[in-house]
Parts: structure tokens; sequence; C-alpha cells
């Protein structure tokens, strides 16, 4: 029984880390920019939920709808006018920039709220939902709903509206979506949008649950690139599957090798998925 | 007779390389018009500028009154130019019926005249409809084409261009596109079509243009052409 529990939390973990990877994932299978901002755009998000709440009393679940089109707008405007600048040069170049966003951004913050740890409090029921044997703390259970649904929402955004196909498209082959008369440098804005609107989203979940803080963001990120590899690259439905087997082994590896040893875990079954299957649970061969 | 597509003088290139010098020709709307030429004739560049994807160095690109030349590939589509690329170029990991719809992606129109453009393209292309659901890619070469003509005509284009109509196709699946091609042509679509096959370039188009190292060095009706005798020594074979 302890078992199931324990998995049941990977579960409830891997939820968060499942948005956490979507935004992430596409934004590297379509514009093949590694955005290492994406962990301190998660942190904004998770600021953007602790001041809302702090100042309106907002629920953290809901500043959603503040922080994702929040984060969405600065991730256009930053890809349309600045990125889109690089974007035709080698991955390392786009790897530099985006380090050196991350860098200003984080130390932003830093130097704005400081690196204390702020948490939200008081606004879920303490008392967890219990199911026989098994405990579910009920800000953790909507957290991950949440963030299960958001992402599973921007893959049918992805596959049946207009824009969404054509961001899908834009990935597959730039030069005959061009020739459909899509603007290949609005679809890769809208992409670099979604994809730090996914990150604002996922902040935001965080911020219900755990303290925020600046420091966070270098552990955020490389959940969103274990996730995301493990899920298969550029695949909304793959860094979901790798987000949830992520937070699974994670606990598993606490629960058997020691809890200091859930991240060691993590990374070791990591490198056993690239040595067996390098495209990753739901990822094509050969697309990248 | 209707002018649709008009080309007058165009030259085009790729860096220090010039592969088109001084190239006119006109496609007219209702009419199938074939560009032949060997390997390396700039055959494919000349679709590339005819519908954006490369800036002409010089040289004017008209569709009806509008000037084309230097604008981007999204005002040829919204001028009525749909350009099918070689090798077709669908979208992989998308469904045939979503590669149609981004053929109209430019169009901006309602949901239910989108469903009737797909219905019409699944009249005609019936192998498309039992697919709609499936990979596009996963699909043959000769239904690949279909899907890939199907996509450029969701634009609703006056000129749609083709760039190797039957290159590694069945027989029979050529035969079948040489047929569709001139149903939508009596449609009142004007057809450009890049062909290596001279026999099927002959037999679909009424009008022919010949093309050698960058320059048009014939043009005329498909039975002229088929007539003149350096055209059958070197693309036919006969004397």
């Amino acid at each position: 029984m302890q078992l199931a529990q324990v998995i049941l939390n990977g579960l409830l973990l891997g939820g968060l880390y499942a948005a956490m990877a979507a935004g992430f994932s596409l934004v590297w299978g379509v514009l093949n920019i590694i955005n290492i901002a994406q962990g301190s755009a998660v942190v904004l998000g998770s600021y953007v939920a602790y001041f809302a709440w702090r100042y309106a009393g907002l629920n953290p679940l809901l500043a959603v709808a503040l922080a994702g089109p929040l984060l969405f707008g600065a991730g256009w405007v930053l890809q349309r006018f600045l990125i889109q600048r690089v974007i035709a040069a080698p991955v390392l170049i786009t790897l530099v920039f985006t380090f050196g966003m991350d860098l200003i951004l984080n130390n932003t913050m830093i130097s704005l709220f400081t690196a204390d740890y702020r948490k939200i409090e008081g606004v879920f029921p303490t008392v967890p939902l219990h199911f026989g044997a098994l405990t579910l703390p009920v800000d953790r259970l909507l957290a991950a709903a949440a963030g299960i649904g958001v992402a599973f929402g921007l893959h049918f955004y992805l596959h049946r509206s207009r824009l969404g196909r054509a961001i899908v498209a834009v990935r597959m082959d730039r030069q005959t979506a061009e020739l459909m008369g899509v603007r290949v440098e609005i679809i890769y804005a809208t992409t670099f949008g979604l994809g730090l609107a996914m990150a604002g989203v996922a902040g935001c979940l965080l911020a219900a649950i755990f303290p925020t803080s600046p420091l966070n963001s270098a552990y955020y990120l490389h959940i969103a690139f274990v996730a995301c590899v493990l899920g298969g690259l550029g695949s909304v439905l793959g860094a979901v599957a790798g987000g949830l087997l992520l937070g699974v082994v994670e606990s598993l590896g606490a629960l058997f090798v020691g809890a200091e040893y859930g991240t060691t875990v993590a990374a070791v079954v990591l490198l056993l998925m690239l040595f067996t299957r390098p495209q990753g649970l739901l990822g094509r061969a050969g697309y990248e | 007779m209707t002018p649709g597509l008009v080309v007058s003088n165009l030259s085009a290139g790729y860096g220090d390389v010039s592969v088109l010098t001084d190239v006119s020709m006109s496609a007219e709307v209702g009419v199938i018009t074939a560009v032949i030429g060997s390997n390396g004739a700039g055959k494919t560049t000349l679709l590339r500028s005819l519908s954006g994807l490369l800036k002409p160095r010089q040289g004017s690109i008209r569709i009806g009154d509008a000037e084309l030349s230097g604008s981007k590939a999204l005002d040829f589509v919204n001028a009525g130019i749909a350009h099918v690329p070689e090798g077709r170029r669908l979208f992989a990991g998308m469904t045939v019926e979503d590669n149609l719809l981004m053929g109209a992606f430019a169009r901006v129109a309602p949901l239910a005249e989108l469903r009737r453009d797909l219905d019409r393209i699944y009249a005609m292309f019936p192998k498309l409809a039992e697919r709609r659901r499936q990979d596009a890619v996963s699909m043959s070469g000769g239904e690949q084409q279909m899907c890939a003509i199907g996509r450029g005509l969701m634009s609703r284009p006056r000129v749609l261009m083709i760039d190797e109509l039957s290159l590694g196709l069945s027989p029979v699946a050529v035969d079948f596109l040489v047929e569709s091609l001139k149903t939508i042509s009596s449609d009142g679509v004007g057809i450009v079509v890049v062909e290596q096959d001279v026999a099927v370039a002959l037999d679909l188009a009424r009008h022919v243009v010949v093309m050698d190292r960058g320059r048009v060095s014939k043009a005329g009706s498909s039975s002229d052409i088929a007539q003149d005798r350096a055209i059958r020594v070197a693309y036919l074979g006969v004397d």
C-alpha cells in the first residue's frame, strides 16, 4: 500500500512536471531553441501567483488566467523583436542567448523580490482526501489536474485550430508552410509565447504547493529538460508522459534508494532511455 | 484567352550563381502550360520565383493587375498562385485532412465553406476521402501527389503550379492525375506543370515552354513543339 501511495505522489508531482515540460518541448521542437530561461519563467509565474494572492487574495490556480497571457505577451515580443534576429544561427548561439536572458531575468527577480522563500498559505483545505488507505492532498490534486489539463489543452490547440496546425506545419517543413501563406516569424513568436505561457501556468500551480524563490529556477529547468527528453522532443503529449514518468521515478527512487537520491535515479533512467529509445516515449525517430 | 500569370524578363539566382536569364512566359486561366527542359535548366528556380520563395533580381511577375515581383510568399498565395513543390512536401505527422486545411491557411474562411471545398477535393480524389484521418506521408506516391494537388487547390488559386508531376509515380497514377488536371483546368484554373517526362507533358498541356540553361529556348502550342525536330531528337529520342 505504501508503494501505491508513493506512485500516487509521483503522479501528482508529475502533473506539475508535465506543465513545466510542455512549453519547453514545444519551443525546442518548433524553433530549435533550448530555452535556458524556462526555469526562471516558471519562477516569474510563481511570483505572479504569489503577489496576486498576497495583495488581491486570488487563488493561485486562478492566477493561471493572469500569468498565462502575461508571459505569452512577453514571449511573443521577445521572440518577434529579439530572438528572431539570431533564429537562423546555430543552436549554440540561441542557447547562449537564452542563457543570457535567464541571467537577466533571474537576477532581476533576486534584486526585486530577494531570494527569500515565499509561501502561499490558507487557500486550500489542509485536511487531505482519503481513498481507502490512500491519502490525497487537495492542493496537489487540483494543481496536478490543472497541469495535465492545460497541457492537453495545448495539444488540442495545436491539432484542432488553424494557427495550431500552422505551428505544427512550420515545425515539419518551414518552407512549404511559407508556400501555404504562413508568416513564419509570426508563428515563431506565437510558439515562443505559448512556451513561456506554459511556464507561467506551471509557476502558478507550483506556487500553490511549494515556496517560491528565484533559486528554484535551475531545478525547474532540469525538470523540464529531463521530462522533455524522456517524453520525446517537440511532442506535447510526450512531455506529459515524460513528466508523469519522471515524477513516479523520482518518488520510487526516493523510496527504494533514499530520499536524497530521487533526482539521481531520475538521471539514471534518463541515461537508460537515451541508450535504448533516444527518440523518447512518444517522439518519432529522425525528427530533429 | 484570359491572361492569368504573366512573367516578363525575369532573372533570378542564388548568391553569385545566376540561374534564370530574361525569362518571359505566360500561363492563361483555364489552360495547361508545361515547362520542359533538361536537369539544371532552371525549371524549379522559375517556380520558386513565381511563388515568392525566391526574390527575383529583375523582371516582372504579374497576375491580373497586381505586380508581385519582390513580394512575400503570402502575397503570391493571396493573389491566386498555388505551388505544389517537387517531392510533394506534405506535412509529416499530420493527417490528410489537416494537410488539405493547411492549403487554405491564407483564406481565413468560415468552416462551412472549407468543408464544401474539402468535399469537392474528396469527390475529385476519392482515395483521399478514404484516408482523410491517416498520416499523409504514409500513403503511396500517387496518393501523396493527389493530396499535394488538393492542398494547392484549397487556396482557390487562379494558377496552380506543379513541380515534377510524374516523378517516381506509377504509370496508372500518372494517367489518373493527367485526367484530373484536365478537369481542374476546364473548371477555369490555370495550370503550370514542370514535367521531366516530355511525352506526358505533350499529352497534358496545350501550351509548352522549353527551357535551356536558364533561358526560354522555345515556346508554342504542344502540337507545334511535338513537331519540332530538335525537340524530338533531344527529348523523345526519335527523329
